[in-house]
């Protein structure tokens, strides 16, 4: 019924491609899952969950029964999905400040794409592709994904130290926390309600 | 980059015009003819950008909320061409910008809480003196065109030093003002660290458009702006916020958790903005004040975050580094160059010096503006996504220590190292320094856009 689960947005967007650029796509795509620097600037953008781009060729849409009419599609379709904290402008602007180049390549090849920059065009076009989440399952609407992995690396952290400690002196144990609490410091923002909208 | 037509701009949005007192005039259009014959006389009197050969004893600006707008008179398809939040009035956006609790617009002054500001007249001057001949002025003009009455008069005024001057300090005792982007067109010096990053770590201005409406912005674009052209080109859009401090519950924090924390009260409160108290930025100067630095322009504001990826100099919350994070996103600086703010202000009210009780009750703060040529992309993103939310620099939901609406619940954690005088050091059960007493969204129009207001001649299409 949303795109919206706490801290996270749904992102869906379906976009329709002439046959014949289908395999230039699956070229590029097939780069970019062998070389991981080009994945590098996507991955870097943190607030991202994760982002798919998957192709469904026109032949292979399911006919769940005979009494489903047999379709003649003539595109292929893109389909994007995507997970994210933030809004849905800055998860645009972002894209666009940054990934231009790459999502080009993946998108140019998508009937009327506009480029992602301008950003103004872009946003249009994403706004008319998108489609609307059904369903919306989250484990942990009050933390992003940056929140997560922050708590991962201090429950490992507290294992390491709970470990370690108990042949310590209350002197070795004070200098054990010290450096424990070094090692997590940039990991200890609270998880809670997000802003509105996002 | 052409240059910038600076006699059709105002200069308050081109320049902060460092005089020490300033008076908010708020006002209320009586109707449509009456404002456009206030407007008429007003014209020669407002301050444009045009280089100062000498500095005038004062100046006077103007800019029109929404409903302003549609008191004077415009046309339709131009009233329905305004961005979104700017129609809707910064009241409206409490959620957006988490006014609530004690910042609730309910419980706002009652100039912002129980009527409807039309007109902002600002005008800066050197002496209270100049300020009340330049009043008297526009009261004449008020009398004889019948425009608009005045709802309330805010004024504002450096707060005093030692010696009987003024000084750059705020009510918590910081200096302030260091921090204003550099952009394309403006008629001052480019300072180090003010502008945008470039790939090889260059520093230039930012683009224009940024700040001026009717010019390419950082992306490419010309900003969203009202029709016709005309009418939007070289004006720019303006925040107006009144921020009371809690000066006895800053001064209170301070002194209980400066206590406790092994680096010292001075340090603690460093931690809290990324500079000390006389403007060093901690990330240059991390364990004493250093005069050298923030005399100097070439190194006040000249420096990056990559160097101290860990927070331990300036921690990763502070008020700084969360409302300007430069490098700290990584993409040289991409995520950030269209999320800049152009600030003026000035504090108002009773100033105490440190040596004696303060209270929070008092009228004191800061009256806190902001240009920028898109309220919701750049004021309202910073304030919500940056201020009252930390996940873009991965502190979860922690706010700006300093700014943030805490309500008693609030956490700051300071980032160190092993040293004994720089440990780490968490804050809790931070209360709400500062609350927001009221303000609006406005326009300000160009010279030109002003003119065409004034003569009811803004083209209809």
């Amino acid at each position: 019924m949303t795109n919206i689960n706490g801290k996270t947005y749904a992102m869906t967007a379906i976009t329709p491609m002439k046959p014949w650029k289908t395999p230039i796509l699956k070229v590029f795509f097939f780069l970019l899952a062998h070389i991981k620097p080009l994945q590098a600037r996507l991955v870097g953008l943190s607030f991202i969950h994760f982002a798919r781009w998957v192709v469904i060729k026109r032949q292979a849409f399911p006919r769940l029964a005979n009494s489903q009419p047999i379709e003649n599609l003539s595109y292929d379709y893109l389909l994007f999905f995507s997970n994210f904290n933030g809004t849905w402008n800055q998860y645009i602007d972002a894209f666009a400040d940054v990934l231009a180049d790459g999502l080009n390549l993946v998108w140019r090849w998508s009937e009327k794409f506009p480029m992602s920059r301008p950003v103004t065009a872009f946003k249009r076009y994403i706004s008319l592709v998108q489609f609307d989440t059904d369903y919306y399952y989250t484990a942990y609407p009050r933390a992003t994904t940056n929140d997560v992995k922050a708590a991962h690396r201090v429950c490992a952290a507290v294992e390491d130290l709970g470990r370690n400690c108990n042949e310590m002196s209350p002197a070795e144990f004070s200098a054990a926390y010290l450096q424990f609490l070094v090692k997590v410091q940039k990991d200890l923002g609270s998880t809670g309600v997000g802003p509105v909208g996002t | 980059m052409a240059k910038l037509n600076a006699a059709d701009i105002q200069g308050f949005a081109m320049r902060g015009y460092t005089f020490p007192v300033a008076r908010f005039v708020l006002m209320g259009i009586a109707n449509a003819e009456g404002g456009r014959a206030l407007l008429l006389r007003i014209l020669d009197q407002v301050t444009t950008a045009e280089r100062w050969d000498v500095k005038p004893d004062s100046t006077l600006n103007i800019a029109f909320t929404y409903a302003g707008l549609v008191r004077m008179g415009l046309p339709d398809a131009t009233l329905l061409s305004f961005p979104v939040e700017f129609v809707q009035g910064m009241k409206a956006r409490a959620p957006i910008l988490e006014d609530s609790g004690n910042s609730a617009p309910e419980r706002w002054d009652a100039v912002w809480r129980d009527s409807q500001v039309h007109v902002w007249v600002a005008i800066y001057g050197e002496s209270l003196d100049v300020l009340a001949r330049r009043c008297a002025t526009l009261r004449q003009f008020l009398q004889e065109t019948g425009g608009a009455r005045i709802l309330y008069e805010q004024d504002a005024s450096a707060l005093p030093d030692a010696n009987g001057g003024y000084s750059t300090k705020e009510h918590f005792g910081y200096t302030d003002g260091f921090g204003n982007p550099d952009f394309e067109g403006a008629d001052r010096k480019s300072q180090p660290g003010q502008g945008k990053l470039t790939a090889d770590g260059k520093w230039v201005p930012l683009a224009t458009g940024e700040f001026l409406l009717g010019y390419p912005d950082e992306a490419g674009e010309i900003p969203a702006g009202p029709v016709p052209h005309l009418l939007a080109k070289s004006g720019t859009f303006m925040v107006y916020r009144k921020l009371h401090q809690n000066v006895a519950t800053f001064r209170h924090y301070l002194d209980e958790h400066g206590s406790r924390y092994a680096g010292g009260k001075e340090k603690l409160a460093a931690k809290f903005v990324g500079r000390w108290r006389d403007g060093t930025p901690l990330l240059l100067s991390p364990d004493k004040e250093d005069p050298a630095i923030v005399t100097n322009p070439a190194r006040s504001t000249n420096f990056t975050y990559g160097e101290d990826s860990g927070g331990s100099r300036c921690p990763i919350g502070a008020h700084m580094r969360r409302v300007n994070p430069r490098d700290a996103f990584g993409f040289g600086g991409a995520l950030i160059n269209r999320r800049r703010i152009m600030r003026r202000g000035l504090p108002y009210g009773v100033y105490t010096p440190p040596d004696q009780p303060a209270n929070d009750a008092d009228e004191h703060g800061v009256i806190f503006i902001v240009l920028n040529a898109s309220i919701s992309r750049q004021f309202e993103f910073v304030q919500q996504q940056w201020i009252q939310y930390g996940n873009d620099s991965h502190q979860g939901s922690d706010r700006d220590p300093l700014m943030g609406a805490h309500n008693g619940q609030g956490k700051f954690m300071i980032q160190g190292d092993t040293n004994a005088s720089n440990p780490p050091y968490m804050c809790t059960a931070l209360p709400s320094f500062v609350e927001t007493r009221g303000g609006d969204y406005f326009f300000m129009p160009s010279l030109t856009a002003l003119r065409l207001i004034a003569t009811n001649s803004v083209d209809p299409r």
